[in-house]
Formats: structure tokens, C-alpha cells, sequence
């Protein structure tokens, strides 16, 4: 089965390597390389919410801190951005650590409520931010932004670099191979987290709390540490889709991205190693084709999150798990009949 | 045979627990020395089971004093008396339903011991030599690859119990091993427990099949009403009026007195 697994990643990785070179337009190769930075959130999700069992919906914040910090180190230290990347990284995981702590005495659905809570302050106070900032002095008085940017949005700390490199026509090839690596770490990193002992305990917690810390699982010890480990790449992706864009704002804390990244967690398979992926693409891809309906795009995804809550709690992901377990079934069956 | 002198192992001392203002056990003592097999019985709700969440660190009691190898554990969370070498099975069925049954033995065997520091990612020899022993003993081992979401009500018992194994305790807590099981399975499962007693392991064991409870105890305590109404040996109790009176009803002391006497006569 992990054999499978990585012939599966190896097929994958292989498709997406070759895939800018194969005729496609440009907007698609933008378009993947934003599933790959949501990929890479939701994977990380996955190990909070699918692995761990903890409702968390920090993972926005953290991802928007990790390009607000990438923002402002770039902007106002004059770093380069690939210094800021992990230094944002880091925030992130302290930041999650913090909100770890918070909801450590918390259970199910009051995790959701704080960590949903904690988004929507982040979000008002980036958008009332509104007071020019000191750092912003050079400006001119009537366009000095504040130190967020507010609801406008903060811009000017530079990007990946690759226009420098690859020239002005082929920088986003530069960037969409960035975003592929970042996904491929964090997948690497997902599964090598689950497979491992502090995965057990995870997993120990997620299905039976009290039957966990009856054979000496700490629930303190290993919820600090999902929600820490989870951050950093979360924190870096929100870096790069700073880099990328060149602009941040409030709108990565806002609740229609919540909504779509919670939908990719759904639809792929809440815990399966290849949800976050599956989902990113069906997601990203029915956002394309439904582009015209765009103002129902929220009610749409809600309904997408209930219907699959409700018939197919596993995802897709868990739904190609049953069917391929009962082609097995069916398969040796038919062998031993045909041998007989 | 039972080493009674020097500090027992699990010393308990006018505990009380009180839901609201129901005392689940009410002013309870009770010493466990290495090598016991302390049975516990007693009508429903009598607090058996609260007895055991508090001494277990589940629930902790309103009052009174717990000690493990003379330290008090009253207020210690349950992971740490785990590590301390307590281990509990639950009356409910509790498994770690989307793992395999070698993985829900592995978990107490990864982290029953103590677990400082940073975790390591694998896992210790000396973890899978206790994982295998544990599953040989609850004889598990053929099925240790079925998902414990998908096995029948003995095997979920018997999982339950190889976690806590091993964990390695100094003193083993099986609460009600044998509820919902056929007769034939209850035979195998004192067969079971018999094997970890000739491992010369502690424990307290809480039945209502009291064939199962008095073949394997070599004390017994009857509670009722959170409190201690008899301790003392297995004859004894068939022929106290006040447990009869509440617990066992008079025909079933008599059958019960029955296969004590055949059992101490096995070719009569
Ligand atoms: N969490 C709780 N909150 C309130 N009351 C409780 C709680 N747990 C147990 N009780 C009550 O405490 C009393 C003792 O219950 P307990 O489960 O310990 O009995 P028991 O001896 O294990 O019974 P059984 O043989 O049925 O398992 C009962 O009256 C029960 O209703
Ligand atoms: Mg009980």
C-alpha cells in the first residue's frame, strides 16, 4: 500500500513537472500554482483536523500571518523575501503555538468558535488600520498607508525574483516550480509526521481522548505540538502567496477563503493522505468552470461542504478507498473462481 | 503468599466522591499489596466504577487520599499516573477505533512508560518486544492486523486489555472484562486472566459474573452505595448475611457455594 502510495506521488510529481511544457496558457500555469499553496495549507490542515482530531480553523490566520509577516519584513526591513520566508515560518508556528495554548482546555466545536474568532479579529484590525504609519513616512501624506496597508492592502516588499533570472516572460515558471516544491516538502512532511510515533499520538487522541491519556498520551504535550508543527509550512505558504502576488490583504483572512480551503479539506477526505490534494484540484477546478456564477460562489460551496458532510463524509478520497478495496475483493474472487 | 508486609502499593484512605449530592463512593479504604488479585463487586451503581476513575486519574475524588508506592496521585493527571504504572481497561468498550488492533497495543507500549522530552519518531525494541508479548498474552496475536472498529465484542475486550498490558503496570485495573460475553468466552477470558496472575501481575478486577470474579480474586470487596459493605476471602462472603441480603440473593449463594466446593474437589 505505501508502495502504491509513492508510485501514485512519483506519477503525480512527474505530471506537474512537465505540466507548464505542455502547451498550456499561462493563466492555467498561474492557476496551478495556487492549488499548490492551497494544497500545501490544507495538507497541513489535515494533520491538525484530520489527524489529530481538533477543530481548529486557525489555519487561515496562520497563513495569512505568514504573508502579512513576509509583507512587512520585506517592506519595511528591506529583506529578501527568501530570508523572510522562514523567519514568517516561525512566526507562525509561535503564533500557533499561542492559539494551541488557548483552546488546549477546549473541545470540539469551542475550538472552532476561538479559532474562527481569533480570524475575525485579525481581520478587523487590518481593516481598521487606517493611521499612516511612521515607517510609511516617505510617502506622501495623502497616500501614506498604515503599517497593514488596512483594507487596501499592502504592496511594494519585492516577490520570488525570478523576472531577474528568467526574464520577464518566463518568471512565473520560476515561481510555479517554487510552489511545487513547497507542496512537495509539505506532503513529504505530512506523511513522514503521520507514519511516525508522535503520528500515533495524534491519532491516539483524535479517536479516544480519555482512552489516550489513560496509556500515558499527554493531551498538552502533543496538541502544542500538532498545532506548532502544522504552522510552519502553513506560515511559508502564506509567504510565497505574498511573494507571488506582490500584494497582501485583508481578504487572506477573510471568510470566502476559510470557506473554499475547509471545502478542499471536505470534499478530498477529512485525515486521508490524499485528500488535501484531490480536493485543492477538484476545488480549483470547479471554480474555473463555474466562473460565470461567481456571485453564488459562497452558497455553492456551502451547499458542496454538506452534501459531502452528509453522503460522503470521507471524501472522494475515502469513496476511491471503498471502491478499490471492493475491486480487490471482487478481483481475487473472480481469480480463485477462474483457478478453480 | 502475598508479601502483606512493608508499604502496600495502592493505598487508599477515606475517599470520597461526590456527584452533586450523591456520594458514588462514600468514605472508601482500601490497600492493594504486590501480588494481589482484589475483586470488586456489588450491585449497579454502587460506584464501582467511579472508584476505579478516580484512583485512575479520570475523575478526581472530592476527597481523601490516594497513594501509588507511598506518593500521592489524588490530583495527578491520568497520563502521569500511567507512566507512574497504573493501567485501566474501561466498562465501555474504548478502543482507538481507526487503528489496528497492534497499533492500539503499540500506543500503550509507546507512551505507557513515561514519555519526556521530545517524542521520538520510531519506536524502541524493547516497544515491540512489549507490544508482542502483550498481544501473545491476550492471545491477539493472529488478529493483530484487523481494525479495531471492524473486530467482535471479545476481541475489543481483549484489546483494551493488551494496551493496558502493555504499559507494563505495576497494577493492572479491568473493569467488568467479561459484561456481554457468552459463556464460552467468559472461560476465555479467565483464562486470560489467569495467565497475567501467573505473571505475577497487581490487580483489581471489577465483575458481575461472580463465577469469573471469585475463581480469580484472592480478596474480594462487595460495595454498595459507595461504600465498602465486606472484604475479606470468597468463602467468607457467600455466607456474609448482609452481602447476600443486597447482592446476591440466597440461590445464588448456594449455587456459587456449589462450585467453590467442587472446585476445591476437582474428581469428586
Ligand atoms: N459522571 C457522573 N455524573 C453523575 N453521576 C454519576 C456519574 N458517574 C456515575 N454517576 C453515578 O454514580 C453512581 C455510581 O456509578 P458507577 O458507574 O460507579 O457504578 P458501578 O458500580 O460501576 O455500576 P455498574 O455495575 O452498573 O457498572 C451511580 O448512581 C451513577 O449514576
Ligand atoms: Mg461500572
Amino acid at each position: 500500500m505505501k508502495y502504491r502510495d509513492l508510485i501514485i506521488f512519483a506519477i503525480l510529481l512527474a505530471i506537474a513537472i512537465a505540466f507548464p511544457w505542455m502547451g498550456v496558457k499561462r493563466y492555467l500555469i498561474a492557476s496551478a500554482l495556487i492549488m499548490f499553496c492551497y494544497a500545501t495549507v490544507v495538507s497541513q490542515w489535515n494533520l491538525v483536523f484530520g489527524i489529530a482530531g481538533i477543530f481548529s480553523l486557525a489555519q487561515v490566520a496562520i497563513f495569512a500571518f505568514g504573508a502579512y509577516t513576509t509583507a512587512v519584513l520585506g517592506r519595511y526591513m528591506d529583506l529578501t523575501l527568501w530570508y523572510a520566508f522562514p523567519i514568517a515560518g516561525l512566526a507562525g508556528m509561535v503564533f500557533s503555538f499561542f492559539v494551541g495554548l488557548a483552546c488546549l482546555r477546549m473541545r470540539g466545536i469551542y475550538v472552532a468558535l476561538l479559532t474562527l474568532a481569533i480570524s475575525q479579529v485579525m481581520f478587523v484590525l487590518i481593516q481598521t488600520d487606517s493611521a499612516c504609519s511612521p515607517l510609511n513616512q516617505r510617502d506622501n501624506p495623502a497616500t501614506c498607508v498604515s503599517f497593514t496597508g488596512g483594507a487596501q492592502g499592502l504592496g511594494g516588499f519585492g516577490s520570488f525574483g525570478w523576472r531577474d533570472v528568467l526574464g520577464g516572460r518566463n518568471w512565473i515558471l520560476g515561481d510555479y516550480y517554487t510552489m511545487l516544491a513547497l507542496l512537495v516538502v509539505a506532503l513529504i512532511f505530512t506523511a513522514a509526521v503521520t507514519q511516525s510515533r508522535i503520528g500515533l499520538a495524534f491519532k491516539a487522541l483524535r479517536d479516544n481522548e480519555e482512552l489516550a491519556r489513560s496509556r500515558g498520551v499527554s493531551v498538552f504535550k502533543y496538541q502544542l505540538i500538532v498545532f506548532a508543527a502544522s504552522a510552519f509550512l502553513t506560515a511559508m505558504a502564506g509567504g510565497f502567496y505574498a511573494a507571488h502576488f506582490g500584494a497582501v490583504g485583508s481578504n487572506l483572512v477573510a471568510f470566502p477563503l476559510l470557506l473554499f480551503l475547509i471545502s478542499m479539506l471536505v470534499v478530498g477526505g477529512i485525515g486521508k493522505a490524499w485528500g488535501p490534494l484531490l480536493g485543492a484540484f477538484l476545488l480549483m477546478a470547479a471554480d474555473e468552470v463555474f466562473k460565470e456564477f461567481s456571485d453564488w460562489r459562497n452558497i455553492g460551496l456551502g451547499m458542496i461542504v454538506l452534501v459531502f458532510m452528509i453522503f460522503l463524509p470521507e471524501g472522494v478520497a475515502g469513496a476511491i478507498e471503498a471502491v478499490s478495496k471492493r475491486a480487490t475483493r471482487l478481483w481475487t474472487a473472480l481469480r480463485r473462481r477462474s483457478s478453480a | 503468599m502475598t508479601p502483606e508486609s512493608g508499604e502496600p502499593l495502592l493505598a487508599c484512605r477515606n475517599v470520597f466522591k461526590y456527584f452533586g449530592a450523591l456520594a458514588a463512593v462514600n468514605d472508601f479504604d482500601l490497600d492493594v499489596h504486590t501480588g494481589d488479585v482484589v475483586g470488586i463487586g456489588g450491585p449497579n451503581g454502587a460506584g464501582k466504577t467511579t472508584f476505579l476513575d478516580v484512583i485512575s486519574g479520570i475523575n478526581a475524588a472530592t476527597s481523601g487520599e490516594i497513594r501509588l508506592e507511598g506518593r500521592d496521585i489524588s490530583r495527578v493527571r491520568p497520563d502521569l499516573i500511567c507512566h507512574r504504572g497504573m493501567a485501566r481497561t474501561f466498562q465501555l468498550n474504548a478502543g482507538f477505533d481507526s487503528l489496528s488492533i497492534r497499533e492500539n497495543v503499540l500506543i500503550g507500549s509507546a507512551f505507557g512508560l513515561g514519555d519526556r522530552g521530545v517524542p521520538a519518531v520510531t519506536y524502541s525494541r524493547a516497544m515491540r518486544e512489549r507490544v508482542d508479548r502483550a498481544l501473545e498474552l491476550c492471545r491477539l496475536t493472529d488478529r493483530a492486523h484487523a481494525t479495531a472498529r471492524d473486530v467482535p465484542v471479545l476481541e475489543r475486550k481483549l484489546l483494551m486489555l493488551a494496551s493496558a498490558v502493555a504499559t507494563d503496570p505495576k497494577l493492572l485495573l479491568i473493569d467488568e472484562p467479561v459484561g456481554g460475553l457468552n459463556p464460552h468466552e467468559v472461560d476465555d477470558v479467565m483464562e486470560i486472566v489467569e495467565g497475567l496472575v501467573a505473571e505475577g501481575m497487581t490487580i483489581i478486577l471489577i465483575e458481575h459474573v461472580m463465577r469469573f470474579l471469585l475463581q480469580l480474586s484472592r480478596r474480594v470487596v462487595i460495595m454498595h452505595h459507595g461504600e465498602k459493605i465486606y472484604e475479606g476471602d470468597t468463602q467468607g462472603l457467600l455466607s456474609d448475611r448482609r452481602v447476600v441480603e443486597v447482592y446476591l440473593g440466597a440461590g445464588t449463594a448456594d449455587r456459587l457455594q456449589h462450585m467453590l466446593a467442587e472446585r476445591a474437589a476437582p474428581n469428586g
